[in-house]
This record gives structure tokens, C-alpha cells and sequence, in this order.
């Protein structure tokens, strides 16, 4: 059968809404059938606001939640197998939002070694992992360091870190820059980019962030739990309007090119960076001197 | 403020003891401490003595951090010293008032002076001397054992250390939530012990919130990473005994052995003039 690494197929997933006494007050539907198929080696990212159900489609892809209805294959094996378990959360490891939640050592190389630990792998090989993924988000002068004495982006990619000495063939990083400055930010993103450019990982970026997702190779925009809006970055940067009635922010020069364009200026639609809009305007006025 | 605590009193240095295995230490800190209460005289003492000041200069940790320790139980001593100075029954030496100090009483108090403070000095050697780290991975491998008897060993350790990881963090959140509620115009320290302790309610509460949050939140990642327990587990710094851990082994066999034997042959050699 081939698929991509990650295929998720008409996926629903409902919490109950329980009141104090236990009885069932509602149903509210998180995730709302949603399909993906997402290819070795993509960079996706996948947009939203609070509440669009981001966050529990990306729980589904290392099987910590399971669907209600449908089917989440990761590197084909099927999420509700119990027997796969270990091997998915192995394959796609997850990065969550709060940095200090999620780091278990006390000292940054312990931490990153918690992931090969619990898989059992020798000790040995365990020291060459945690240099090699630490050296790769350029974390390695702070190996000894105690995780409370870092920056938010630099834990951050401590634990983005101890995702890859699991050496995955995908990680799924769920709004990992929500609580960072935008120093911090930069940071992470930069790591990721390079995990995805270099060591070749497919990454999947949950994030409500726009300007994180303009490196992407495909965006999935999710509303209510379904997904309204996808395409390559510039495709979906292209609907402005769309993305303001989901109330997602555009990035600034993306903006200024559609105002631009709605009073008449010959400006391209979906214009992603501060080089791309110069050179547009450029363009632009040379056109309009002629 | 809060944030710059350090946890237990590891002191960093390069030594011998430094270097131990975690469990060479815990062992002979609690020989050293059953010791105590074996060795009979004051023969066992001044070996006991020996053996402390031996450790301690092979640690290169100051005195002046093992005396530290004692401040907290001054108060404990002083009143252990009294009681039995004046309330041990025997052969009066000084009267004051209706109160007499004994010989008997004068002796069992400069014992237990004796006991109690090298049992704090030696077990400061020890925390001075190990990380809170490697304490947990001492203790989880010496008492792996108790497993067989359904002991869950490793999730105590690992319980231990995710302790040892978040008191920082929680410190840090209780200055936060503090300060949030000082701005609020909450009071915290004055008024009588029971407004005071109203007063730690609206810290408390939030507190308990966060940390249950963040429990949830640290379970899901250990999970994602793959935490299954002790089992099938390796370790990335696996205990092992070296040569230096056997030859303290080796001492402290020795050190058990002479403080016996000076205290059974002590009182040979001085007659009973001392004792």
C-alpha cells in the first residue's frame, strides 16, 4: 500500500461534555472529518485559532488520543493498534507548548537522553544520540546546564532535542512557540527548518503564528474542527479575506500588498516576505512610471 | 529571589569522595550511623572520630559547610544534654538547688553530644558530597531488591527526581502568584497565626491548580517519549562499581572492626579511671 508517512482518513473526534454530577451535558466535536496525507520529508503546517481543534488532530498523530471515528495511519500502522503503539510515538515524536512541562532531567543531556533510555537502547549509543541531536539544534555547549537556568526558546529546543535521539521519521510540534518571545521564537523555528532542510524529518508545525508557516510546503487552515483552507503557502496567503473571517492574522507585508492591490495597484497575490514585497513594488512602480 | 536556591547542599569540587559510586556512600552513611550507636566507650568514638576527620579532608569540602549543618540542631542537643545532666539517677558530683548532676549523667551526655554530631556531620559528608541525582540512582539500585516483594522501586526514584526537577519551577510560580496577590492588596505576613494562615489560602489554591496542570501536562510528554516504566529501561549513566568503591568498601570494614575493638579494648588499657 503506498502512503505517506502520516494518512489520516475522515477523522472525528468527539469530546463529552460531563456536568458535576457524571450525566452527559453535549457532545462537542473537536476534530470534524479530517483527511491528510502528508509525505517523508514535508514541512506542513497546520493554522488555526484557539479552539479550531488544531491541537487534538496533532495528539492524534502520536496516539495520544484516539479517534471516534476513522482511521490515523502513522508510517502505516494503524494509531488503535495497541501493539503499535510504541513504535508511532517512536516514529513521530511530539513537541508541546510549555517548555517546562515537558523536560524531565535536571541536567539538559539527561533530558535529552530520556527518550533513548526508555526505548532500551545501549548506553553507548545513547551518549552518541544526545550529542548528535543536541549539537543539531545547537544546544551542545549547554549539556551540563540545568534546564531552569535557560531562556523559554532555548528549553524549547532542548526538547526538541530529546525528540530527534529518538531518531524519528517525523515530529509533530504542537504550538511550541506559543509561550516565547519573539527571540525565542526565531530560535525554534530556525531549528526546525534546519531539522527539516538537513536531516531530511517531516515536520509538522501546529501554530497560529502566520509568519512560521510561509517556509512550509503545504498549509491546512482548521475552523471548528474541519479543515476550510489548504494549499502551498502562497495559495492560501492569497485569500485574505478568507483568513480575516477565520480571524488569523496575516503577515504584515502579505497585507500590504492585498490593501495595496484592492485600490488598484498591479500587486501579485500572495506576497510571503519582506524581500518578495520589495521586489513587487519595485516592479510595481516601475510599471506605473512607464 | 526565590529562584537562586540550590537544592540539599551539594558542594562542587573534584574529589575521591566526589567520585564514589552513590551507593558506596549511602551504604557507609548508614553503617556509619549504626556504628554510632554500637560502639561502646569512648575508644569507639575517637576511631569514629578518625574515620570522620579522614573522609572529610579526602572530600576537600570545608569544615565550615559540615558545621553548617549542625546550627539546626543546636537547640535539639541543648536539651538533650540537660535532660540527661541533671535527670540521670547515680552518683552526685555537683548540687544546685534540688537539681544534681550525676557522674552517670555526665557521661551519657557527652556521649549522645558525641553521637548526635558526628551522625550530622557524617550524613552532611554525604550530601555535600552527591548529587540529588545520583542520590535517587543509588537508592533506586540498592533497593532494587524490594521489587520482588512488589516494592515499586523505580517509580519512587523517578517520583524523586521529577520532585527534585520541579521545586525550582514551583518556587518560582509561588513568587509569581505572590506577588500577583500582593498587587491585589493581599497581605501575607501580618496579623495573628490564624489570619496569617487564612492569608496563605488564595496562594495555596492556585498553586495546587498549577501544579496539578502541570502534572497532566509532563505525564503526556513522558508518555510521548515513550515512558513505560522500569522496565526495558536503560540507563544513559549506569552505576558501576570501581575500584575506588571497593577499597572504601575495604575501609569501612576496617573502620567497623577497630571501633569495636577499641572500645572493648579502651577500657583495658586506661583501667576504669575514665569510664
Amino acid at each position: 500500500m503506498d502512503m505517506g508517512i502520516i494518512k489520516v482518513k475522515d477523522l472525528i473526534y468527539e469530546y463529552i461534555r460531563r456536568d458535576e454530577e457524571g450525566n452527559v451535558e453535549g457532545i462537542t466535536t473537536a476534530v470534524d472529518n479530517v483527511s491528510l496525507d502528508i509525505r517523508q520529508g514535508d514541512f506542513v503546517a497546520v493554522l488555526g485559532h484557539n479552539g479550531s481543534g488544531k491541537s487534538t488532530l496533532a495528539k492524534h498523530l502520536n496516539a495520544i488520543l484516539y479517534p471516534t471515528e476513522g482511521t490515523v495511519w502513522v508510517d502505516g500502522k494503524d494509531t488503535r493498534d495497541d501493539t503499535a503503539v510504541w513504535d508511532i510515538r517512536q516514529t513521530a515524536g511530539m513537541v508541546f507548548q510549555n517548555p517546562d512541562n515537558q523536560i524531565i532531567g535536571q541536567v539538559v543531556e539527561e533530558d535529552v537522553g530520556f527518550g533513548p533510555e526508555n526505548m532500551g537502547v545501549p548506553t553507548k549509543e545513547i551518549w552518541e544520540r544526545v550529542e548528535e541531536s543536541l549539537k543539531a539544534v545547537g544546544m551542545y555547549q549547554f549539556r551540563k546546564f540545568s534546564p531552569n537556568k535557560l531562556s523559554g526558546g532555548q528549553k524549547q529546543r532542548v526538547s526538541i532535542a530529546g525528540v530527534i535521539a529518538m531518531h524519528p521519521k517525523c515530529i509533530v510540534l504542537d504550538e511550541p512557540t506559543a509561550m516565547l518571545d519573539p527571540k525565542g521564537r526565531k530560535e525554534v523555528i530556525r531549528a526546525v527548518r534546519a531539522l527539516n532542510d538537513v536531516e531530511r524529518i517531516t515536520v509538522i508545525l501546529i501554530t497560529h503564528y502566520m509568519e512560521e508557516v510561509i517556509y512550509a510546503d503545504r498549509v491546512y487552515v482548521m475552523d471548528q474542527g474541519k479543515i476550510t483552507l489548504q494549499g502551498t503557502p502562497r495559495e492560501v496567503f492569497s485569500e485574505v479575506e478568507r483568513l480575516k473571517e477565520l480571524r488569523l492574522d496575516v503577515p504584515q507585508v502579505t497585507l500590504l500588498a492585498h490593501e495595496l492591490r484592492k485600490e488598484g495597484f498591479p500587486m501579485p497575490r500572495g506576497v510571503l516576505t519582506n524581500q518578495e514585497f520589495a521586489d513587487a513594488l519595485d516592479r510595481c512602480v516601475s510599471e506605473m512610471v512607464q | 529571589m526565590l529562584r537562586d536556591i540550590t537544592l540539599g547542599q551539594y558542594y562542587q569540587a573534584d574529589s575521591v569522595i566526589h567520585r564514589l559510586d552513590p551507593r558506596v556512600k549511602l551504604g557507609t552513611t548508614v553503617l556509619f550511623i549504626i556504628s554510632l550507636f554500637v560502639f561502646q566507650g569512648f575508644g569507639g568514638y575517637l576511631v569514629a572520630a578518625l574515620f570522620l576527620v579522614l573522609v572529610i579532608r579526602l572530600s576537600t569540602v570545608p569544615f565550615k559547610f559540615m558545621v553548617k549543618g549542625m546550627r539546626s540542631i543546636v537547640f535539639l542537643l541543648s536539651i538533650t544534654v540537660i535532660f540527661n545532666l541533671f535527670l540521670t539517677p547515680g552518683e552526685p558530683i555537683v548540687r544546685i538547688w534540688k537539681l544534681s548532676i550525676t557522674q552517670e549523667g555526665l557521661r551519657l551526655a557527652v556521649l549522645l553530644s558525641i553521637r548526635l554530631s558526628f551522625l550530622i556531620i557524617g550524613s552532611s559528608v554525604m550530601t555535600l558530597t552527591t548529587t540529588p541525582n545520583q542520590l535517587t540512582d543509588g537508592l533506586e539500585k540498592m533497593l532494587r531488591p524490594l521489587n520482588k516483594i512488589k516494592v515499586p522501586v523505580h517509580e519512587i526514584a523517578m517520583m524523586m527526581s521529577i520532585a527534585l526537577r520541579f521545586i525550582p519551577i514551583l518556587m518560582e510560580e509561588t513568587d509569581k502568584i505572590m506577588k500577583a496577590q500582593l498587587a491585589r492588596c493581599a497581605e501575607f505576613d501580618s496579623g495573628n497565626v490564624i489570619k496569617k494562615a487564612k492569608s496563605l489560602v488564595p496562594l495555596l489554591v492556585p498553586l495546587f491548580i498549577s501544579a496539578f496542570r502541570r502534572a497532566n501536562d509532563l505525564a503526556m510528554a513522558m508518555e510521548a517519549r515513550c515512558y513505560r516504566g522500569g522496565e526495558h529501561r536503560t540507563r544513559m549513566k549506569p552505576l558501576h562499581y570501581e575500584k575506588r568503591d571497593y577499597i572504601a568498601y575495604m575501609i569501612v570494614i576496617c573502620y567497623l572492626v577497630g571501633g569495636v575493638a577499641a572500645g572493648k579494648l579502651m577500657p583495658l588499657l586506661l583501667g576504669s579511671v575514665l569510664l
